[in-house]
């Protein structure tokens, strides 16, 4: 008696849900890691944003030590502050460093896209829709009658044009 | 003992006057919907899926024989070569007798994803140029191509260079590692393999994140400040507005062009080395032989100068013309200095050769 509830799950519509609730469950375990690894990068982002802005705002200090109290000084005082922040945050996103973490942010964020893509996946093809694999299949079969049909046109012309001649 | 702090009240006053500037903003200034960006009368002549041909209305009873087709950037629209009557890079050519063609790219979507580089090239942009030849009775064309826009260009005129005439190079994208530029350093790092497969087409909020970070606490603070300090010249609003109109509408790149355009141009750079190839045909810059007017800003921060000369001396081209102008990017094709200086060259150089 006591075996029934388990047998039940490993037949008809519940042997699906089973077998889907652990793939999500399976994605979401897997998509951890990319979340710290997306975590330590959008860290390092800020850290390079927050030292640059620290950096400059002490150079702008030292050449403009006085808080400016009349109009003129106060847009000499904004265009230093413009010119110098700029010129650090410009030195900043040239960086490798910078580059490379950048890179690698975007990269595991499309990492922790790929992980919820692959969930809603499971769910499409539970509500048998088709997923994201066989919209693609679509849009290629779809371009590729595309680039025939304008071949095919572009054919059809030249031998009108040749014709008229 | 105390120390009084003063402050200018001409200060205190004009702080009053920009915070009031904020708060009317909303009813002193047009929506950007209500603006208009399609300055120039035109026809659209032909249309291929999104990509569309416009072919602007004369503005002289005479004008040169050869067209001119201007294949536009994949970044943002058009409008900016057409963005103000007195700044229209379109009517000032209009109204030196150039007949004037241009390519809008449209808007792609998800099914776009596919369409490439060779498209691009021998599919739309060769279309539109047959078009133009078969409308205005020519063997030949003159092409600009601006920024990515000359890329596709060059791309094209060495595959197909008995159609094409005259070749003006605007800002065009050319060698990938000497540019150095921001957003030359986030192409080299980027994953483009993964973006593509994940998402398909380049989101525009990738192009706009770009964007950010070019000067940008020029881009980002004291344009704003000085907008809000001048909301009540109706000229100045009216440029800001339609420029921010501009900015803020960058269409998609489908990916497989994107992936083959960050690989082979900022990656792996084989355009400038004669190693690229487009729908498997070989694009050797040796092959651009007619005359070619190459157009660089020395301030531009989005393709540097260092990324677009090389062109001008890698062509087979005896008739080659480079000029470097004192402006940026937008600079070159939307100011005051383009009418005067920049226009007036290239319309003389054109005319000359049409």
């Amino acid at each position: 008696m006591s075996s029934k509830p388990q047998a039940l799950g490993s037949v008809g519509p519940m042997r699906n849900f089973g077998a889907n609730a652990k793939k999500i469950a399976t994605e979401l375990i897997d998509s951890n890691e990319d979340l710290a690894e997306f975590n330590k990068r959008l860290m390092e982002y800020y850290q390079q944003l927050s030292d640059t802005w620290a950096e400059a705002q002490k150079k702008v200090n030292s050449k403009m030590p006085k808080i400016p109290n009349d109009s003129e000084q106060f847009d000499s005082y904004k265009r230093v502050w413009i010119d110098i922040f700029d010129n650090d945050f410009t030195d900043l996103f040239d960086s490798k460093k910078f580059g490379e973490n950048y890179g690698k942010l975007v990269s595991s964020e499309l990492e922790l896209s790929k992980h919820w893509e692959k969930m809603v996946n499971v769910m499409l093809q539970s509500a048998n829709l088709p997923n994201k694999k066989e919209i693609d299949e679509v849009y290629q079969e779809m371009h590729a009658l595309r680039k025939r049909v304008s071949k095919l046109e572009t054919e059809f012309k030249t031998e009108k044009k040749r014709i008229r001649k | 003992m105390k120390t009084e702090n003063k402050i200018d009240p001409k200060l205190v006053e004009e702080f009053l006057k920009f915070s009031r500037n904020v708060v009317e903003a909303p009813k002193m200034v047009s929506a950007p919907d209500e603006i208009n960006l399609e300055v120039t009368p035109h026809d659209v002549v032909y249309t291929e899926d999104k990509v569309r041909l416009l072919h602007y209305k004369p503005l002289t009873t005479k004008q040169s024989k050869i067209p001119l087709v201007i294949a536009y950037a994949l970044i943002n629209r058009y409008h900016i070569l057409d963005i103000h009557p007195k700044k229209s890079w379109v009517r000032n050519l209009l109204e030196q007798g150039i007949d004037v063609y241009m390519v809008d790219w449209g808007t792609p979507s998800k099914i776009d994803k596919y369409l490439d580089f060779d498209d691009y090239v021998n599919g739309y942009l060769d279309h539109c140029i047959e078009f133009v030849k078969d409308e205005a009775s020519v063997d030949q064309i003159s092409l600009q191509g601006y920024c990515t826009g000359g890329t596709l260009a060059t791309a094209y005129i060495s595959l197909h260079p008995e159609k094409v005439k005259n070749f003006v190079a605007t800002a065009p994208v050319i060698d990938g590692w000497r540019d150095t530029t921001v957003i030359s350093n986030l192409a080299k790092h980027l994953d483009v393999d993964k973006m593509v497969e994940t998402v398909g087409n380049m989101p525009p909020e990738f192009m706009y994140y770009c964007f950010s970070i070019l000067k940008p606490f020029e881009q980002g603070i004291e344009k704003y400040i000085n907008f809000f300090r001048k909301i009540d010249d109706e000229n100045f609003v009216d440029n800001f507005l339609r420029i921010e109109k501009w900015l803020s509408d960058t269409p998609p790149i489908p990916g497989a062009l994107f992936k083959q355009w960050i690989k082979d141009i900022y990656q792996d750079n084989l355009l400038i080395q004669d190693k690229m190839y487009v729908g498997g045909k070989h694009i050797s810059l040796k092959k651009i032989k007619m005359p070619i007017f190459t157009q660089v800003a020395v301030g531009d921060h989005l393709v540097s100068p260092e990324c677009s000369m090389p062109l001008h001396y890698a062509v087979g081209s005896e008739d080659k013309t480079l000029r470097v102008y004192p402006t940026g990017h937008v600079g070159m094709i939307a100011s005051s200095l383009s009418q005067k200086k920049v226009l007036p060259e290239l319309g003389q150089w054109l005319k000359e050769r049409s």
